[in-house]
């Protein structure tokens, strides 16, 4: 266990300690700890069921949890303690604080009845409250960033996979949040789209910002990440740089996992 | 509340008359619409074109027309041109020729989601296109058409009240009639609602245990 | 028996038939206005977390959907003022039908806020959306696009429901037929006009109605 971080200049930017999440009967993580500091690329790897999505879900209070807590930047997230009784954030402080975070999903889930730049405009205008300028031209810059300056004033319906993802990439960092979530944001798309988001994901890591991803890219994961963690039945159970975790895994299960990977 | 009990208790006799009356007119209605509704809907979909253009004609007026105005016009206009019929006729005309075009829409859907192939195999082994008709396509219909079918009933039930405004001594009417000599009138719209919700909830009931029943064949 | 056609009455009575007809235009409007008011609490409510909240819609949507919609406007009319409530025919006939159609349109928004994909839901929430900014800038939209159709079917239905007014001597296009029917006896020519009035209008909505539609596909 981490020692007690009090006055340490290096606080991670996102704690998680000792987080327990059920659905039901059923227990998907089992006491998780991960860091995740201001700068860094986190990939988390394992195989389906063993807890990643439920984990990146859980930081942005998507889903409730029943032990543990995360801090972001220090103040714990979703819950607060009264009496000894551990309570639910109300909607407006969870909103408050899911805005701190950006999430990227699988499925872009982008708002069909919005453009590209509607999109992006939605938060900062409803959330920050931002005026309809102000936010046009701060979309209109992310969607540049992610190369879909055109494409502005396009329904997500007009757009391919890789541009909704892209616009949801941007999305997303338009609202400047600490801390990006990148839930298997390649699954869904046709092989020949997968390569331009994952371009876009690169040159945002490049330009220092903080992600935490959940990926079955091995090679992404090996090319981004300054830490991989390997999940395996809701723990913790290999994390490092990328070159030790690929290159001599020492877990059986992670072995066994690679292995599996490289196959296909 | 003591009142109404008293009140609805007198007047027990002519409430369950119109209730009677209201049942029959439902009745008849459901039964002759759905007649007439099969011809239309077998009519609509594999008529030659000038049956198929007078079915689609029929339909069209018939649904884009008021049940109140269709009531009406059966009321008044036979009388003009020599045909003479008592109220409950013509309320009963009205909502046959209102229901038969209904269920004649509900029919040619059912009908037109069945596979061609289904025709064309019961033509292979022999039958005719009214053997075809009623025992493959038909039977096939019946389970999509059941639950769109009770709900025309509860329609029709609803419906049966414009009646009222031709003087035809069902439910509501009858009911004005008490209210006229009591003057109780939100007991007794409100009591009125009521049974004529246990009736339609009746008719739901007991669709949906024909549903289960269809539905394990 | 010889009935000759003379329509020269009803082009005579053009005009309160047009007017009539105008009138329940209106009338159909702002039921479904208030309607959608309704329907769309009564839609929230039915897919909500609150069990009370989903018990009372469910309720009012068996409850007006098996009453008749004479008997909803009569007593409205009737007996609303036993319990000191005075409303003129119009506004009592309105709050009736909208009443009616609000039963209606809570099963029409309730089916669209199901078919709203759950994950819309969450990026609402994840680029920092409040529950109720959620439901007002993401799930609302959606939803109100996807029930456009059934809105404006259930528009045309309210339309033809609105003959029901002339029960209450609401010169609506059905009372104005009935009046030429009475003074004139040109009866077969009052209800064809009175039909086929009907029968243009809710063509008119909907080719109108087909047309928004294309303007705004469902997603």
């Amino acid at each position: 266990m981490p020692s007690a971080e009090t006055s340490a200049p290096a606080r991670p930017l996102l704690a998680i300690r000792g987080l327990r999440k059920s659905f039901g009967a059923t227990e998907i993580l089992k006491g998780v700890d991960l860091d995740v500091r201001q700068g860094e690329v986190v990939s988390i790897i394992g195989s389906s069921g063993s807890g990643k999505t439920t984990l990146l879900r859980c930081v942005n209070l998507l889903e409730e949890f029943q032990g543990g807590e995360v801090l972001l930047d220090g103040e714990p997230v979703g819950y607060r303690e009264q009496a000894g009784r551990r309570l639910r954030l109300k909607d407006r402080d969870l909103a408050r604080q899911r805005a701190q975070t950006g999430m990227v999903f699988q499925s872009f889930n982008l708002f069909p009845h919005l453009s590209a730049a509607g999109n992006v405009m939605l938060g900062l205008r409803k959330v920050k409250g931002m005026g309809k300028a102000e936010a046009r031209a701060v979309a209109e810059r992310w969607l540049a960033r992610v190369g879909l300056a055109e494409r502005a004033d396009h329904a997500p319906s007009q757009l391919s996979g890789g541009q909704q993802q892209r616009v949801a990439i941007a999305r997303a960092l338009a609202m400047e949040p600490k801390l990006v979530l990148l839930d298997e944001i390649t699954s869904a798309l046709d092989p020949e789209l997968v390569g331009e988001v994952l371009a876009t994901v690169k040159a945002l890591a490049g330009e220092g910002a903080t992600l935490l991803l959940v990926t079955h890219e091995m090679r992404f994961a090996r090319d981004v990440s300054n830490t991989v963690v390997f999940m395996e039945k809701g723990l913790v159970a290999e994390r490092g740089p990328p070159g030790d975790l690929f290159g001599n895994p020492r877990h059986p299960r992670l072995i066994e996992f690679l292995r599996g990977t490289r196959d296909h | 509340m003591d009142d109404l009990i008293t009140e609805a208790w007198d007047a027990r006799d002519v409430i369950l008359g119109g209730l009677l009356q209201t049942l029959s007119i439902s009745a008849l209605a459901i039964v002759l619409g759905t007649l007439l509704g099969v011809l239309v809907g077998v009519a609509l979909v594999y008529g030659a074109w000038p049956l198929r253009l007078a079915a689609r004609a029929y339909a069209d007026v018939m649904r884009g027309t008021p049940v109140l105005v269709l009531v009406l016009a059966a009321f008044y206009m036979p009388a003009v041109l020599g045909l003479h019929l008592q109220p409950f006729a013509a309320g009963v005309l009205a909502l046959t020729l209102f229901c038969g075009a209904h269920i004649g829409e509900l029919i040619r859907g059912a009908l037109g989601s069945i596979p061609r192939g289904q025709t064309e195999a019961a033509k292979a082994v022999g039958l005719t296109f009214f053997g075809v008709l009623a025992h493959v396509l038909l039977p096939q219909a019946l389970r999509s058409l059941l639950p769109p079918w009770i709900n025309t009933c509860v329609e029709m039930v609803k419906a049966s009240t414009l009646l009222s405004v031709i003087g035809v001594g069902e439910l509501l009417l009858r009911t004005q009639e008490i209210i006229g000599r009591n003057f109780m009138t939100l007991q007794f719209y409100l009591l009125v609602g009521a049974l004529y919700l246990v009736v339609n909830f009746a008719i739901e009931q007991a669709g949906k245990a024909l549903e289960r029943r269809v539905a394990f064949r | 028996m010889g009935y000759t056609l003379n329509f020269a009455v009803v082009w005579a009575n053009l005009p309160k038939l047009l007017g009539g007809l105008l009138l329940g235009l209106e009338l159909a409007a702002a039921s479904l206005a208030l309607g959608t008011l309704i329907g769309l609490a009564g839609g929230f409510l039915s897919v909500g977390a609150s069990r009370p909240g989903r018990a009372l819609a469910a309720t009012y949507v068996a409850v007006v959907r098996n009453t008749p919609i004479l008997v909803i406007v009569l007593m409205l009319y009737f007996a609303l003022p036993d319990l000191g409530v005075q409303l003129a025919k119009g506004p009592s006939f309105i709050a009736a039908l909208s009443l009616y159609s609000g039963a209606y349109l809570t099963e029409v928004f309730r089916a669209g806020l199901v078919a709203v994909p759950p994950g819309l839901v969450e990026a609402g929430k994840a680029i920092g959306l409040t529950r109720f900014g959620v439901a007002l800038h993401v799930v609302g939209p959606v939803m109100l696009r996807n029930v456009l159709p059934a809105l404006g079917s259930t528009f045309i239905s309210l339309f033809k429901d609105t003959s029901i007014a002339a029960a209450i001597a609401v010169p609506e296009l059905t009372f104005q037929a009935r009046r030429i029917n009475v003074e004139s006896f040109r009866v077969v020519e009052a209800w064809t006009a009175a039909s086929a009035l009907y029968i243009a209008t809710c063509f008119l909505i909907a080719a109108a109605l087909r047309g928004l539609e294309r303007r705004f596909p469902k997603f």
